[in-house]
């Protein structure tokens, strides 16, 4: 049972790591670890993940929101899109064909992995647009030598429409869809990656934190394997959220590019699979 | 604040939700803590079993059935880990939720009207989802 416990724990702690640092959650992570090196049923993979996205969202936003990482103006003004596109989820859902859906998702984020190639971070607006301005959404972080650099925010209704279409996600697919919320802010809404990781992290525990409530209520989680993962994830997080603020943003958008591929792989898979 | 058009939070709020978000991030987070490694102490207490048992011993208890209030609160004074483990994740749910319900409070508190009725959206649709048993 012990070594059951530790694998969990260790590979939760990764996933944790990982999905702080990125923005993305560690939901998609975990799934595959479990089933693969754990041999935890997929059922219980699922609702695992579920719990493990809460708890990376909960560890990383301790610090992020502390040290001024997160622009929590924008996540409140985003997180009435999200959980728009995720009521909308629910309502289509059997309406809709999941096929399409994670077909499209995985174009969508093998084109999102081209564009984050492309940008360049020198690119940052400093200045917010009319709209972003009149809702105060520009915001700061913390620079070197303890000052502050500062930033604007752009096209608030775009970025707003991809939150939509990822609380869309969730509801449909039971996904954290924490991609597509990076990529609104980073590449849509012109936010510093390091911002839109942080804020990222931040909103999406909302929603995951609603779908984990129902999993738990319908008894759809299996707690010797959820809670190792959520104290892994947990740890794992809040390291991912002290190593951030040191991370080379290059090597950053790297890693980010490299997770969108594997979404966008295992989305085609699931496609064309039907798993 | 920068001009009569402007309608953001003001800067009395942000630093407000900047000390007390992480604050209440962080109790409820300690709390869900302990329970989860409870539950695993006493888990392990009970158990001598080898890997592949204890992953058959766990998808025997995945029983999938809700466990009403009362049955659980009762499991976890037997001291079953299970029971408390699941308390501890049900407290972990509750994180996100109590954060937005705390920025709700504050904006109304702070009279932010707009941000309050943003906030207000989101725990509407939050408990929507929730009754619909599908968001996430």
């Amino acid at each position: 049972m012990l070594t059951l416990i530790v694998l969990l724990i260790g590979l939760a702690l990764i996933a944790g790591f990982v999905g702080s640092l990125s923005g993305l959650g560690g939901g998609m992570f975990i799934v595959p670890a479990l089933v693969i090196f754990a041999h935890v049923p997929m059922q219980a993979a699922v609702g695992a993940s579920l719990m493990a996205v809460v708890a990376t969202s909960a560890g990383a936003s301790v610090a992020f929101v502390r040290d001024g990482w997160t622009n929590l103006k924008v996540a409140i003004v985003l997180e009435c899109a999200t959980v728009t596109g995720a009521i909308a989820g629910a309502f289509l859902a059997g309406l809709a064909s999941t096929t399409v859906l994670e077909s499209l998702f995985a174009v969508v984020m093998l084109q999102s992995a081209y564009f984050s190639l492309r940008k360049r971070d020198g690119d940052l607006p400093t200045s917010s647009d009319r709209l972003c301005r009149r809702l105060g959404l520009d915001g700061s972080f913390p620079g070197c030598n303890g000052s502050s650099v500062s930033y604007g925010v752009a096209n608030l209704p775009g970025g707003a429409a991809l939150m939509m279409l990822a609380g869309l996600m969730s509801g449909l697919l039971g996904i954290g869809s924490g991609a597509l919320k990076v990529i609104a802010m980073d590449q849509i809404m012109h936010l510093p990656l390091k911002v839109s990781s942080a804020t990222s992290n931040f909103m999406i525990g909302v929603t995951a934190g609603a779908g984990a409530l129902v999993f738990l209520a319908r008894g759809n989680v299996l707690p010797m394997v959820a809670a190792p993962v959520a104290l892994g994830v947990t740890a794992g997080a809040i390291a991912g959220s002290k190593l951030l603020p040191y991370a080379d943003v290059r090597w950053l958008r790297a890693g980010f590019v490299g997770a969108l591929v594997l979404i966008a792989l295992e989305m085609g898979w699931r496609a064309l699979t039907g798993v | 604040m920068t001009g009569g058009m402007v309608i953001p939070m003001n800067n009395a709020e942000d630093r407000i939700l900047r000390v007390w978000t992480p604050i209440l991030l962080r109790v409820i987070l300690a709390a869900a803590v302990s329970l989860l490694s409870i539950g695993l102490l006493v888990s392990l207490r009970h158990s001598n079993s080898d890997y592949s048992s204890a992953l058959e011993t766990i998808r025997q208890s995945f029983a999938s059935r809700p466990r009403p209030p009362e049955s659980l609160l009762r499991e976890i004074a037997e001291g079953n880990p299970i029971a408390i483990a699941t308390l501890g994740l049900f407290v972990l749910t509750l994180v996100p939720l109590a954060r937005v319900s705390f920025c709700f409070l504050l904006f109304l508190k702070q009279r932010s009207f707009v941000f309050a009725s943003f906030t207000a959206y989101v725990l509407v649709g939050l408990i929507l989802g929730m009754l619909l048993g599908r968001i996430g």
